[in-house]
């Protein structure tokens, strides 16, 4: 008997490998928590999306109190009122007398208040509605939509760049043909033109679907080239071989044999991908050929801060913006630590 | 004699080059015939013709490969596949290369089940582990869940062995088999053609060391630059060589 070898896998080594990486780390963490807000939007929010009170139009966020006279008290929020000074300018003056108290857990919300009060933590858009609401339940639309669409796009361009790179000859050349097809044509312009194709009478639903099919259409010719190069190299791999000997079917041995050695590169490629996707989407959004309001995305949301005079007294509708930022910066952080993980000569300095 | 294997007059060339030149030989069942030539002599070249899977840019320009009865070069694509690991197994030289490296001896030794029975996952489980076993592999179920690197070289070539048999082949082509391996292993392995042999087992070994052919094999067919030179039993082609380069390769080896 010989001893047995202690040897972890290859996933568990890449992954003892991330952890190490204090940055990546993080930024996992940080997307995890966006990913969570939206998901449980419906209850951390205090209003619905579309949930609107135009004598609030562009509120700035609301302060919350804890101390009344001096004292330690249950947190409320003072009542407001809308008026207008000299310039026509809105002014919100805060009544002092009129206090709403925050109630927390009640009605399924983590937080809310009472009717007729308005509690806007990160202020209000145009139309009285809740900038911090709209954020999360956007945020379900900005992620959801980069993580469908890259997983479509890697499906095809996985298996149209493994099968091109395995089989080779006319089949690789037909292939790779199609691919530039799709990347000859600048990717903001194929987009629209894609956009354009769908009708114009579809619901939010099939808006939405229709953005995260545009999106993979964009992305997969890039990814299937590269596979199907690393493939080209992996099918003259001995145990590629061996498997012939052995009657393996060649779309086991692609599946088996020839995709999973490009995982590392998958795997960094993936998260890299998705936030060029919600960029994609945001930028779709923020010309309206996205996802249409009412229903919020950080893109469409972002939108409303194209003309100058909103940005300048509502400064805050900018802040979808800064979720783009995070986000893409954090999928990029995280692909950039996995691919690292996942690279063998990779060494910590 | 029961043929298994019989090869007449394979060609196969690049370009107009022929890498094997009009080789003819027969391989009986329950035998043990032996390729043995120098490098490029094109004893690989006709261990892959047999599965026709030569490098593409290669070409079997004439010749006949009839095994069990069917020319193997006028099969479709598909019952080629069916005939590779159920019925014509081969053995590399270097096992670490010719297992794939994310994926335990077991699980690769499953799918050449999967590809050509229709054994339930237990049935496969109870046939891999006595595959194992016959190339006597000490703990079969340690093997089975052990990838690749976590086996001596020994016990690595042991389980390509194993591969290679898991499908019930009546033919093994083995290319070099014993060549990465320390002088006692090579004997071990040896032994172990040997046993398979006695079970019935066709073998076509492909080797340069005419001192291991010499002990295992029956019948030997010497290869100069694609050409036949010589081809008989054993001890006659090793004892009174006749063709000026048989004299060379024994000579080198004595």
């Amino acid at each position: 008997m010989t001893k047995r070898i202690n040897s972890s896998s290859r996933t568990q080594l890449a992954f003892t490998s991330f952890r190490r990486n204090r940055v990546g780390f993080f930024c996992l963490w940080v997307l995890m928590i966006l990913y969570g807000l939206a998901i449980f939007a419906d209850f951390i929010c205090p209003y619905s999306y579309q949930d609107e009170d135009r004598s609030f139009s562009y509120c700035p966020p609301t302060a919350v109190e804890i101390l009344d006279q001096g004292h330690w008290v249950h947190p409320f929020v003072y009542a407001r009122a809308l008026t207008f000074d000299s310039l026509h300018r809105r002014i919100y003056v805060i009544d002092h007398a009129q206090k709403y108290p925050i109630h927390f857990l009640k009605n399924g919300r983590l937080f809310t208040v009472d009717a007729p009060g308005r509690f806007y933590l990160w202020g209000a858009d145009a139309r009285g509605r809740d900038l911090f609401s709209r954020i999360w339940y956007g945020a379900r639309i900005s992620l959801s939509i980069g993580l469908l669409g890259v997983a479509i796009s890697f499906i095809l361009g996985l298996l149209i760049g493994g099968i091109a790179g395995y089989y080779g000859g006319w089949i690789d050349s037909v292939l790779m043909r199609f691919c530039e097809m799709f990347m000859m044509v600048p990717g903001f312009y194929l987009m629209l033109a894609l956009r354009a194709a769908v009708p114009e009478n579809f619901n939010s639903v099939q808006v939405y679907l229709s953005v995260v099919v545009i999106l993979a259409l964009i992305g997969w010719a890039s990814l299937a080239r590269i596979i199907r190069g690393m493939a080209l190299s992996l099918r003259e791999r001995d145990y590629v071989l061996a498997a012939k000997t052995l009657g393996v079917s060649d779309i086991a041995i692609i599946f088996k044999h020839i995709l999973p050695q490009t995982i590392s590169f998958s795997c960094a490629t993936l998260m890299l991908t998705v936030s060029s996707y919600i960029l994609a989407e945001a930028g779709l959004s923020v010309v309206g050929l996205g996802v249409q309001d009412p229903i919020p995305s950080w893109g469409n949301l972002l939108s409303d801060a194209m003309a100058i005079v909103p940005v300048i007294f509502a400064p805050w509708i900018l802040l979808p913006g800064l979720f783009i930022f995070i986000a893409v910066m954090c999928f990029n952080i995280v692909g950039d630590a996995l691919r690292d993980a996942f690279d063998p000569m990779f060494k910590e300095s | 004699m029961n043929k298994v294997l019989s090869i007449e007059n394979l060609t196969v060339a690049v370009g107009s080059k022929r890498l094997v030149d009009q080789v003819s030989f027969d391989i009986p069942q329950g035998k043990i015939v032996a390729l043995a030539g120098g490098s490029g002599s094109g004893k690989t070249t006709i261990g892959l013709s047999i599965l026709r899977l030569i490098p593409s840019a290669l070409r079997i320009k004439q010749g006949n490969i009839i095994f069990e009865g069917k020319n193997l070069l006028d099969l479709s694509a598909e019952d080629m596949r069916q005939l590779r690991g159920a019925r014509i197994g081969m053995v590399f030289q270097e096992p670490l290369s010719t297992f794939d490296p994310l994926f335990t001896i077991g699980q690769q030794m499953d799918e050449v089940l999967v590809a050509h029975t229709r054994l339930s996952k237990q049935e496969r489980y109870k046939k891999i582990l006595e595959t194992l076993s016959e190339v006597e592999l000490s703990d079969p179920s340690r093997a089975y869940k052990s990838f690749p690197h976590q086996l001596s070289g020994g016990m690595r070539q042991r389980a390509m062995v194993a591969q290679a048999i898991v499908g019930g082949p009546s033919l093994i082509i083995a290319d070099e088999p014993t060549s990465s391996l320390d002088v006692t292993l090579q004997v071990k392995i040896m032994e172990l053609f040997v046993r398979l042999k006695n079970k019935n087992m066709s073998i076509l070994l492909i080797a340069h060391d005419l001192g291991m052919i010499a002990q295992v094999a029956d019948e030997v067919i010497i290869l100069s630059q694609g050409e036949m030179v010589e081809k008989g039993p054993v001890s006659q082609v090793i004892n009174q060589p006749r063709h000026e380069y048989t004299k060379q390769l024994v000579g080198a080896f004595q």
